[in-house]
């Protein structure tokens, strides 16, 4: 008892002193791994634990499943530091082998875990041997064929291990491999190999159920500088353009002739009749120019059954129309005539306009001047810019010789102020643009307009849109003013010139004479304009010399109108094209001055 | 020639069983929890198997000093082990990995087991099957059944011991066919 005692005393002082000196006994060892490179013999490692400060020694233990004896390693040297090796005696296939490793040093030993190994699954062959590359210069092009040798110490042929093998290629600057499995066979053709270019090349091996070898040292094989000759791809590429090009060749000779005219399109014949070759071989040069001349071109024009038949002049203050039925159902006829000059126009031509207003005229009562007023101011007379300018000599559309402007209608006692201009050019509708030369407007002063409010229904009534007419508007109503003789018409005005004065000459056209008709026709009637107002109004002066006829509301008519304001101004230029307050502009630059006109 | 056909056919037929058992063995392991694995770890041996009783080479040397009549009988008697435990190994793996015919491992094996017969009867010439050592019955019958209520360990075992055994006949066959010609494949 004190033996034991004293040992145990003494063990424990043993080990703090180790423990102060810093020894102690070995750490664990560990088996790493077993393999077998041909399934007959293998190899076991292991990793020393700390060996405590002490020089240690390890040995390893072993024994198969279904016996308890206990064998130690048998070769501790053939496979190197820390291994084991089992050679074919010691080595059975299908048994499992524990397999553990002690460390002994003066102060203890250490065992392992146990690791439980079958050598038929623990087998990892040797690397491929003799690994060549070799370059191939075939017609389709150089690859490299790869071929190697089965490691030393796998015996495929007696069929007790099968390996199969794999390659791998790649250049020196890649980063990945490419990976070939070669099967069973010892060579391998890799293709598609860039030209010019270093490879590197490696192969390993693996039995049917094991684990793979390692990769044998690289192989370098270099690929020889060529040009990929992807030869039967050029063929098909040629054929096949060939073939497209035949096709359009015969395609643009079949369509030769739309083809031509497509590129080439056909210069157009001249229209211009030109000379005529048999005349002028005949020598006739009287002849050969007539044959130029166009019949009936340019149209002679009859002045005077040109010009504007009538100006008919409505008063200012009455608003009343004075209209001569007869002459306006003469008029009404003539003014059946073709369209106007531009299409666009002829809701709004005063033609038209009166045309219907002649219907309506008879229709409507006669007793109600205001009514005819209403009707009246359907037939703007307007002397419009540019819209008529198509009227110009030469226009087909009057093939009756008149050209009938837009009757200006006027209303008064006497019903018609004439006035003359200058005719700058044929006037016959030109009232528009004989103003457009003049910058004044001729228009009577006392002219007046409009009943503006119902202008609007007019229009609507005679289903026309909204006047284009930018410049003067007089109304003309057609309906008889009672008391003024029924023959007395819508009359038309001749603008006959332009005085110095700025005074606007009408005369005024009627068709069966110029004669004045009836009493109340005093002779020429003349508005002088009086003046420009810087709205580029026309101000137009009522002569004196007319007659007042009765019945008219008009009353300042008879007297000579001096300022502007019982003149309300009728004109407006458009040309400033800057409306005034309360004017409607419509169209491109016109002015409705409907809206603008006050009652009266 | 026919023989060598049948040869090759039947080194092809065990090849495939040997997958098979190798995925069977494998997808187990995978599906077992991990403190079932560590169960498993510490038991052993954990193969005993019913084939131990069987004389078989364990070795190279020994394999190539067998005449190929022993390996093929030796083969005969390892696949004829198999076929009634079969069964019960189908029902041990998952379904995913015998699809169809649950039968299918014990037709497999019948077959190969016919196969292995016709290549003895041609390996004999003619001569009479006297080799009677290994002809005694198997008490295999309920070797596998009656190991204990353990399925986890009994599985196991059960599909390791199906593994090494196939692989055992691959080798076998395969040595034999190899012997008999020489121009396989065996020559690579």
């Amino acid at each position: 008892m004190r033996n034991s005692g004293a040992v145990l005393i003494l063990s424990f002082i043993a080990k703090l002193i180790s423990q102060a000196a810093g020894v102690s006994a070995p750490g664990k060892p560990r088996l790493t791994s077993c393999r077998s490179p041909e399934k007959e013999t293998f190899t076991c490692w292991w990793e020393p634990g700390d060996d405590g400060g002490l020089p240690t020694t390890y040995a390893l233990y072993y024994h198969l499943e279904n016996s308890e004896t206990i064998y130690e390693c048998p070769d501790y040297r053939t496979a190197g530091d820390n291994s084991c090796f089992f050679n074919k005696n010691d080595t059975s296939l299908w048994v499992n082998y524990n397999i553990t490793v002690v460390a002994t040093n003066a102060l203890g030993k250490n065992i392992s875990d146990p690791v439980e190994v079958d050598v038929a699954y623990i087998v990892q062959p040797n690397t491929p041997e003799n690994v060549t590359a070799v370059v191939v210069d075939e017609d389709q092009g150089p690859f490299v064929r790869v071929s190697w040798e089965k490691p030393r110490t796998a015996d495929t042929r007696s069929g007790w291990i099968t390996l199969q093998y794999q390659l791998r290629v790649k250049q020196k600057k890649d980063k990945e491999w490419e990976e070939y499995d070669a099967g069973m066979q010892k060579y391998y053709n890799v293709f598609s190999l860039h030209p010019d270019k270093e490879f590197m090349v490696q192969v390993r091996c693996k039995p049917d159920h094991g684990f793979w070898s390692e990769w044998t040292q690289t192989t370098y094989v270099k690929m020889p500088d060529y040009i990929p000759r992807e030869r039967s791809l050029w063929i098909m590429i040629t054929i096949f353009s060939v073939f497209i090009v035949l096709i359009l060749t015969w395609t643009l000779n079949v369509k030769r002739n739309s083809v031509k005219l497509c590129l080439l399109p056909p210069v157009p014949g001249p229209k211009i009749k030109g000379f005529d070759k048999q005349l002028l071989k005949s020598g006739k040069s009287e002849e050969v120019f007539n044959s130029l001349v166009i019949q009936g071109f340019p149209p002679t024009i009859d002045y005077d059954d040109l010009l504007v038949e009538y100006l008919e002049v409505y008063d200012n203050e009455e608003q009343e129309l004075v209209l001569d039925s007869k002459d306006l159902s003469e008029d009404c006829m003539k003014s059946k005539s073709p369209s106007d000059c531009d299409s666009g126009r002829g809701s709004c031509d005063s033609r038209t306009l009166l045309l219907e207003k002649c219907m309506v005229g008879r229709e409507g009562s006669r007793s109600d001047q205001h009514q005819y007023s209403q009707h009246g101011e359907t037939s703007w007379a307007s002397t419009e810019s540019s819209e008529c300018q198509g009227l110009e000599p030469g226009s087909p559309e009057f093939s009756d010789g008149r050209v009938k402007t837009w009757p200006v209608v006027f209303s008064s006692p006497q019903p018609h102020h004439h006035y003359q201009v200058e005719a700058v050019k044929p006037v016959y509708h030109s009232v528009p643009e004989i103003l457009n030369h003049s910058s004044p407007h001729a228009m009577p002063a006392n002219y007046q307009n409009l009943q503006h409010q119902d202008i609007p229904q007019q229009e609507g009534r005679f289903g026309k849109p909204a006047c284009r007419h930018s410049q003067s508007y007089t109304h003309g109503l057609d309906t008889p003013a009672p008391g003024v003789s029924p023959s007395r018409s819508l009359e038309y005005v001749e603008v006959q010139r332009i005085n110095p004065e700025n005074m606007l000459l009408l005369r005024p056209l009627s068709d069966q004479n110029r004669e004045p008709e009836g009493s109340d026709y005093a002779g020429e009637d003349y508005s002088k304009v009086k003046e420009l107002t810087s709205n580029n109004i026309l101000l137009l002066q009522r002569d004196t010399s007319y007659q007042c006829a009765d019945g008219y509301s008009q009353a300042g008519q008879c007297t000579t109108q001096q300022p502007p304001h019982p003149c309300k101004p009728v004109i407006y230029q458009s040309h400033s094209g800057m409306p005034q307050e309360g004017m409607r502009v419509m169209g491109n630059g016109y002015v409705d001055t409907t809206v603008l006109m006050p009652s009266y | 020639s026919e023989n060598q056909r049948l040869f090759t056919n039947a080194v092809i037929r065990v090849q495939r069983l040997h997958q098979l058992a190798a995925k069977m063995i494998n997808d187990f392991e995978d599906s077992l929890l991990p403190e079932e694995r560590r169960q498993l770890s510490k038991i052993f041996p954990l193969s005993f198997c019913n084939s131990d009783y069987i004389e078989a080479p364990t070795g190279k040397d020994e394999t190539q000093k067998s005449s190929m009549l022993k390996l093929l009988r030796i083969s005969f008697r390892l696949i004829e082990s198999w076929e009634y435990p079969s069964q019960t190994l189908s029902g041990t793996v998952s379904n995913s990995l015998i699809v169809g015919n649950p039968n299918q491992l014990t037709e497999k094996l019948a077959d190969l087991k016919m196969g292995i017969n016709v290549l003895i009867k041609g390996s004999l010439d003619g001569q009479p099957n006297i080799d009677d050592n290994d002809s005694l019955p198997l008490p295999f019958e309920d070797f596998y059944l009656t190991m204990g209520e353990n399925n986890l360990r009994e599985s196991f075992r059960l599909l390791a011991c199906f593994k090494k055994d196939m692989h055992k006949v691959e080798t076998y066959l395969r040595v034999a066919n190899c012997r008999r010609s020489l121009d396989s494949n065996c020559t690579l």
